[in-house]
């Protein structure tokens, strides 16, 4: 029996499109960390993608960009730490 | 030739001309081989998100450079081995690199240079 979706609160991004394919040009990198922020919640983790609303191409970017900024410390493995 | 972008951190310890020394021989390696140096970017210290050998904070450079694969790997060999490099990652750019345009008035935000990359 499909389990509906359970309705987690929307805290990032609307549900209805993709950020990156409809409005804003800004590209998905790995040193853009103010793009990323968008798409880690507070501990850290990786929205998923029912809740960032992004469609499969762009979140995988988005995985890969948020993995790399983590591997050269300019995103946290854990706590949201504002890296000023 | 393949362009490759390189982003290394710096101790923060080592600062002012030694800082320089350890850019210009890092670039020197490159310039050595042959290769391409298309931007070199200083980000300055800044706070690690999470501490690298004990070190709360790091310079960050940015280099993209236009080489031969077997560049890259004795560029990264001489990496691991200087100690005043505390992390680096170096990436393969499929989309080559544009210069961005050169902007007359100051952009309200650094227009970012198109690069996406694949596995390094």
């Amino acid at each position: 029996m499909a389990f509906a979706k359970k309705s987690s609160p929307r805290r990032f991004g609307r549900r209805k499109g993709c950020r990156f394919c409809a409005d804003n040009t800004l590209k998905i990198d790995y040193k853009e960390v103010r793009t990323l922020r968008y798409f880690i919640s507070e501990r850290g983790k990786i929205v998923p993608r029912r809740i960032s609303g992004n469609c499969a191409i762009h979140q995988r970017k988005v995985t890969e960009a948020i993995k790399r900024a983590r591997n050269i410390a300019l995103l946290s493995f854990t706590s949201n730490r504002t890296v000023d | 030739m393949r362009t490759y972008e390189t982003i290394f951190i710096v101790n923060p310890q080592i600062a002012g001309d030694d800082y320089t020394a350890v850019l210009e021989k890092f670039k020197g390696v490159l310039t050595d081989q042959k290769a391409e140096l298309l931007k070199v970017d200083e980000w300055g210290t800044k706070r690690l998100a999470y501490p690298v050998k004990k070190h709360e904070q790091g310079t960050y450079v940015l280099i993209i450079f236009n080489a031969e694969n077997d560049v890259v790997k004795e560029f990264e060999r001489r990496m691991r081995l200087d100690d005043s490099i505390i992390k680096f990652q170096t990436l393969l750019l499929e989309g080559g690199f544009e210069a961005p345009a050169p902007v007359e008035a100051a952009p309200a935000e650094e227009t970012s240079e198109e690069a996406s990359e694949t596995e390094e």
